[in-house]
């Protein structure tokens, strides 16, 4: 076991000390190859756990760090599978992505040796149970991806967003620093098994509240979600898509990974999370529905489908507390399944975004239209994205949302008033959540792809490359099986949800509802063939009739033009208008004046803002730099003074070792 | 299946008992009870006319809003007779397969390329999104007091016993026949005689449909409405032998029909600005059921 870790090391300084040599045309070969065998050996080491067999293995890392135990259970497994599929079809969809632009050999180099990394520490983090180890792990992940995100670094806005990532990444790594040393200072070790000693003769609920803020950061709970929406518009899509589908997942995998050692208080965290997810999903849908940036659109969906897992986190931890066994599977179960199918269509989203981007290099949706006619295959996977993110079925996320849905009835069901409460709330904030997604993805399909054309593109746009559709259509095929089969996958989540520890004792009821899933897929199946027999039926009828092509209706009016189309932005205005003290609008304009018989040529901008990064973060932020530039003095861009602090602080630590004040 | 031949039945005669409550009301004769669905035949004997502007997904959507609301009546029970479908959660399933039907049809819309479409599509969007959590906190609340999961389960299950139930059942009934008048874009929220495409909702939506396509539309639009007259028909007939059950299925789908066309007659449209919050009212409505429910199980302790 121990020769497999150790060879995708190998593999993985092989590849990027070989793509300094290869010429450009080769270098995302090179590191799909890397990607590919490191997913190989990295999944053969998930595969056992699937069924329940735990892997233990551990390294020897010097003599500071000692021997750091690596597990990986059945909850490790799913996670590191998740990641390896997204990543491979990533760096498939990446090499077409980037053929078409002409990048200098250097920045292909760092981008795909930083790819490779990227991948790799994903999977580290799912593995090593050592804090100390999980940290580096953790900073290497956000390193790299922070720098792939500035990939178009001569871009101001690229770098800020990636600066800004930056930043909060390491505000989420303070916390958890903060989480792992509390448990080391009490306990004397920063293994993982010490958070679980840690917790059953501490309080529980302010360390998991730490690693919650700090894991919470990297998932994107409002209002630690402000990262999202700047950095993916930013990336290349092929990263937008694998930091959408997987690296926020990682939030939800630490999150997993701190509930399983938590002793007490689940009901109060529970709840806690669960009204934190029902406003992290109506909030993340709310944005997205009404931006007309298609990326940043999908960054806020994503946030709202983090807000739809967290929901199932929190019904099974109140579950747990209940000591209710089906209330645990099907929130944890629809949870682990969600995050599966959100990496699923997430990815496949962005990367059909990213289709369109590249042939219209615009990632303004009231520019185009009407794409459906020129890249309709693009288009047709972007429309199977949008059915399954609604969470409509026959796909994929009907399956985890019903899951969650029961979960919540299941909840409803339970004595304690205040959970009733709660749990009928919200259910009604996951059903508006599914009508407000249905709204933002009729838009953003309508707009990009049905219509005429509103603009006049430089560049005809084109049907992207095989290499670029191919990745796309597996995603498809991986959806489709999900939501067909989707026994197949609750069996390995039910396996990995048996390990975790604090399992229910009431079993009963479960056999139920696994029926009752498995019928749904059933259901899809007639769904699909009513369709299909009512197509017929209409196929035979319309052969013997007339059919004619005629322009569209236009109200008597007979010179329309492309313009006049119904915009993404009336689109939403009406629930932004409704909304406006949540969605908030930036309107700059000139009124028409008193004697302006014949009004000059005048522009009118609109902009939506972030109502929790404006109203809450910023004002502090502005604060903080207000007193922080008193202390600017100290970093003044002399080398000689850096030196100098340098010294005074050897000085420091050597004098208050020498007077015993630190041992 | 019971239900699903009784709400057949009953979609055969309802929109043309609205039509006739109407003309009568206006002091006119109208036409036949039967008159929509000879019109229904003849838009299926006629020819088409696509929009040049369209592609594949405006002559896909109606046959899959059609196939959707097929899905939805499959799952309806009619008393002590299950649904041809009938799981835990079913309500989630039916909610959900209506949706996917309103999706296509909205986008259907987006595909002409017109203004006016996507206006109606718009508004589509936004009202059925409000409408949504009454529907799911009602469902919820009757949940909660029947102790049960799926339609089949919660309605056999209902005893209307106290007053309280009675005043329940009343809001029951309002809220499922508001949400019925919002699916099927009447009134108050959506005029269908108007001629003004600016104040359409639906109608405005299918403007660009003709023949085969409009036909299966309009023969969706009746189920739809037969559909929800099942769901407040079955508040009440919980435990009632079909001998009486059967005919007051009829019974209730007749008033509901004849006071849809006594509103429709009497009632003008709401402002469009206003229809967001008298949908939004009706999520409260909702709540009080739900809190009447948490009454009767004595919850508040």
């Amino acid at each position: 076991m121990m020769e497999m870790v150790n060879v995708s090391w190998i593999v993985t300084l092989l590849a990027i000390f070989a793509l300094f040599f290869v010429p450009s045309n080769y270098k995302a070969y090179t590191a799909a190859f890397a990607v590919v065998i490191n997913s190989l050996i990295t999944s053969w080491l998930a595969f056992p756990a699937l069924s329940g067999q735990i892997v233990e293995l551990s390294i020897f890392a010097g003599t500071f760090m000692g021997d750091i135990a690596i597990r990986i259970d059945g909850l490790s497994a799913w996670f590191i599978l998740v990641i390896n599929f997204t990543s491979l079809t990533g760096v498939f969809y990446g090499i077409g992505y980037l053929k078409v632009y002409n990048n200098p050999a250097p920045k292909l180099t760092l981008h795909w040796s930083l790819y490779i990394l990227f991948h790799l520490s994903m999977v580290w983090v799912c593995m090593l149970q050592n804090g100390f180890a999980f940290l580096l792990a953790w900073e290497l992940m956000s390193l790299t991806s922070m720098m792939l995100v500035i990939f178009d670094h001569n871009n101001a806005q690229t770098l800020k967003a990636g600066i800004n990532y930056l930043v909060q990444m390491h505000i989420s790594v303070v916390f958890l620093t903060i989480g792992f040393i509390w448990v080391y200072s009490s306990t004397g070790s920063f293994s993982f098994e010490a958070i679980r000693s840690f917790f059953q003769s501490n309080n529980n609920t302010w360390l998991f509240l730490v690693f919650f803020v700090g894991f919470g950061l990297k998932a994107g709970f409002i209002p630690l979600h402000s990262w999202l929406p700047h950095a993916h518009p930013a990336a290349p899509s092929h990263i937008s898509g694998v930091m959408s589908g997987v690296i926020v997942k990682l939030g939800i995998y630490g999150i997993f990974r701190i509930i399983t050692f938590l002793n007490s208080d689940f009901i109060l965290l529970g709840e806690i999370i669960l009204s934190l997810s029902v406003l992290t999903g109506i909030y993340g849908i709310l944005n997205a529905s009404v931006h007309r940036d298609f990326k940043r659109m999908l960054a806020y969906c994503t946030i709202e489908n983090i807000g739809i897992i967290g929901m199932g986190i929190g019904i099974g931890m109140i579950g747990i507390g209940n000591g209710s066994a089906i209330m645990y599977f099907l929130g944890f179960g629809g949870a682990l399944l969600h995050v599966l199918n959100h990496s699923l269509f997430k990815s496949l989203l962005f990367y059909s975004a990213g289709s369109v981007f590249q042939q219209c290099h615009t990632r303004n949706m009231e520019h185009l239209g009407g794409l459906i006619k020129s890249m309709p295959k693009t288009a047709a996977i972007f429309l199977v994205g949008a059915v399954a993110i609604g969470g409509l079925p026959p796909f994929n996320g009907f399956v985890s949302e019903f899951i969650i849905y029961i979960g919540l009835i299941e909840g409803i069901h339970s004595n304690n008033l205040s959970q009733i409460l709660l749990f009928v709330l919200s259910l009604a904030g996951l059903s508006v959540i599914g009508g407000l997604s249905v709204l933002t993805f009729t838009k953003t399909f309508g707009v990009l792809f049905l219509g005429q054309p509103r603009t006049k593109l430089e560049h005809k746009p084109h049907e992207v490359s095989k290499l670029m559709l191919v990745p796309q259509y597996i995603i498809i095929a991986i959806m489709l099986s999900v939501a067909f089969i989707p026994q197949f996958y609750l069996k390995i989540i039910g396996t990995a949800l048996m390990q975790m520890n604090p399992l229910p004792a009431d079993m009963t009821g479960i056999i139920e509802y696994a029926n009752t899933i498995q019928g749904i897929s059933m259901y899809s199946f007639l769904l699909i063939a009513v369709v299909t027999v009512v197509w017929l039926i209409r196929s035979l009828v319309m052969k013997q009739r007339i059919q004619r092509i005629d322009a569209t209706w236009g109200c008597g009016y007979t010179a329309p033009t492309s313009r006049i189309q119904y915009t993404g932005k009336s689109f939403s205005k009406p629930l932004g208008k409704i909304l406006n003290f949540l969605l908030i609008e930036n309107k700059h304009f000139e009124e028409l004046k008193p004697g302006e018989i014949f009004p000059e040529k005048r522009s009118y901008v609109s902009h939506y803002h972030d109502f929790i990064e404006r109203n809450l973060i910023d004002p502090v932020l502005s604060r903080l730099n207000y007193s922080v530039n008193y202390f600017s003095f100290i970093q003044n861009g002399r080398i000689q003074s850096y030196v100098l602090y340098g010294i005074v602080f050897i000085l420091a630590i050597f004098i208050l070792t020498v007077f015993n004040f630190v041992s | 299946m019971l239900s699903v031949i009784l709400i057949v039945l009953a979609a055969i005669f309802f929109t043309g008992i609205i039509i006739r409550t109407k003309s009568l009301a206006s002091g006119r004769k109208g036409p036949g009870i039967l008159q929509p669905i000879w019109d229904v035949i003849r838009l299926f004997r006629k020819g088409v006319v696509y929009s040049e502007t369209t592609s594949f997904v405006f002559q896909i959507a109606p046959t899959i809003y059609f196939a959707t609301v097929i899905m939805a009546m499959l799952v309806v029970p009619f008393g002590q007779s299950r649904g041809v479908l009938s799981f835990n959660g079913d309500f989630i399933f039916f909610a959900y397969v209506l949706a996917l039907g309103k999706f296509f049809s909205i986008i259907a819309a987006m595909d002409t390329g017109s203004s006016f479409e996507g206006m109606g599509a718009s508004r589509e969007a936004l009202y059925s999104m409000f409408a949504e959590p009454a529907f799911f906190i009602l469902m919820g609340s009757l949940a909660l007091l029947s102790g049960h999961t799926s339609f089949h389960e919660i309605f056999a299950a209902l005893h209307i016993g106290s007053q309280i139930s009675y005043a329940l059942a009343a809001l029951a009934t309002f809220v499922l026949l508001m949400i019925a008048m919002i699916e099927s874009s009447r009134m108050p929220i959506d005029d269908p005689k108007t001629h003004l495409e600016l104040t359409m909702i639906h109608e405005v939506m299918i403007l660009d449909n003709s023949g085969f396509d409009l036909g299966l539309i309009f023969t969706a639009g009746y189920l739809k409405f037969a559909i929800y007259g099942a769901l407040i028909v079955n508040l009440f007939i919980g435990v009632i032998p079909f001998q009486y059950a059967i005919p007051s299925f009829f019974a209730i789908q007749f008033l509901m029909a004849v006071s849809i066309g006594l509103i429709e007659s009497f009632m003008a449209r709401f402002r469009m600005s206003h229809n967001p919050q008298f949908i939004v009212a009706l999520t409260s409505v909702s709540l009080l059921i739900f809190f009447g429910v948490l009454l009767i199980l004595q919850k508040f302790m």
